[in-house]
């Protein structure tokens, strides 16, 4: 028995398939993989745009306005308020009129840190159906 | 010279055995194949707001980046605005379901970033979400 297998396999050395071939295949593509690989996971805030083919008048009328000023002052149903009190401002107004979305009008020139800060807020607020759009 | 090899008899084998290293090197392999995504990159550094209520979205993987100055960003390439939405439609024709994050400085000019929006839409992805830091609070 051993003399028999001796015989047949000896110039080779082993008797399976040979795997050094495979293993570098394999680790080329393991290589690559990690090469490739990126672990970024961006976070973000959805919001709408309004389509040019809408009626803006209709949405405007019963939503909860935002106006977002170039020097980033916040105003909310005629009044300026800061950040934080936006969320509050929110509430309440949500609590008259319950199926209301949010429109965030925003100047220009606003600065989009005071436009996310908001969108947080409103979410904070509980609404998340949040229109975006820019005046001149 | 041959009886002495032979002599282990039961090993079998000269060589150290190969396939403790290739099972796991394949594992690694499945890994990197599963958990990779081919994210395109903006390719610059923003100052991006914070907001506790963003959210991971699994399959945002178009990144466009807003810098402060108004540059746009995409696939580590300054784009213009006009640029924007032949290459959205492109990259919707050959991947249709990305989605795209807007990473906007927290100076940009909202005027830019409603801008950016309605060409990646015009370019047909609809699912756009601005980019934040889930802050700690």
């Amino acid at each position: 028995m051993r003399v028999r297998r001796q015989s047949e396999s000896g110039h080779q050395g082993s008797h399976g398939i040979d795997l050094a071939p495979m293993l570098d295949f394999v680790i080329n593509l393991l290589i690559f993989f990690i090469i490739t690989a990126v672990f970024v996971k961006e976070a973000g805030l959805m919001v709408n745009r309004p389509t040019g083919f809408e009626e803006p008048q209709d949405t405007e009328s019963d939503s909860i306005n935002i106006q977002v000023l170039n020097n980033g002052e916040i105003w909310v149903d005629n009044r300026a308020v800061d950040a934080r009190a936006v969320r509050a401002n929110v509430e309440r107004l949500s609590a008259v009129n319950p199926d209301a979305g949010v429109l965030i009008i925003a100047q220009e020139q606003a600065p989009t840190g005071v436009i996310v800060e908001v969108v947080d807020q409103v979410h904070l607020g509980g609404i998340y159906d949040i229109t975006f759009t820019t005046t001149q | 010279m041959k009886t002495n090899r032979h002599t282990p008899g039961e090993a079998e084998e000269t060589g150290i055995d190969l396939a403790p290293m290739l099972d796991f090197t394949i594992n690694l392999l499945i890994f990197f194949i599963i958990t990779t995504s081919f994210i395109k990159e903006a390719g610059v550094t923003v100052f991006k707001p914070e907001a506790v209520t963003a959210e991971h979205r699994e399959s945002g993987n178009l990144l466009i980046a807003i810098r402060e100055n108004g540059e746009i960003w995409m696939d580590r390439k300054r784009v213009e605005l006009r640029e924007l939405r032949p290459m959205i439609e492109r990259l919707h024709i050959e991947r249709p379901d990305d989605t795209v994050v807007i990473i906007a400085d927290r100076s940009s000019h909202a005027g830019v970033v409603a801008q950016v929006m309605d060409e990646v839409r015009n370019g047909g992805i609809t699912e756009v979400s601005i980019a934040a830091d889930p802050g700690s609070g």
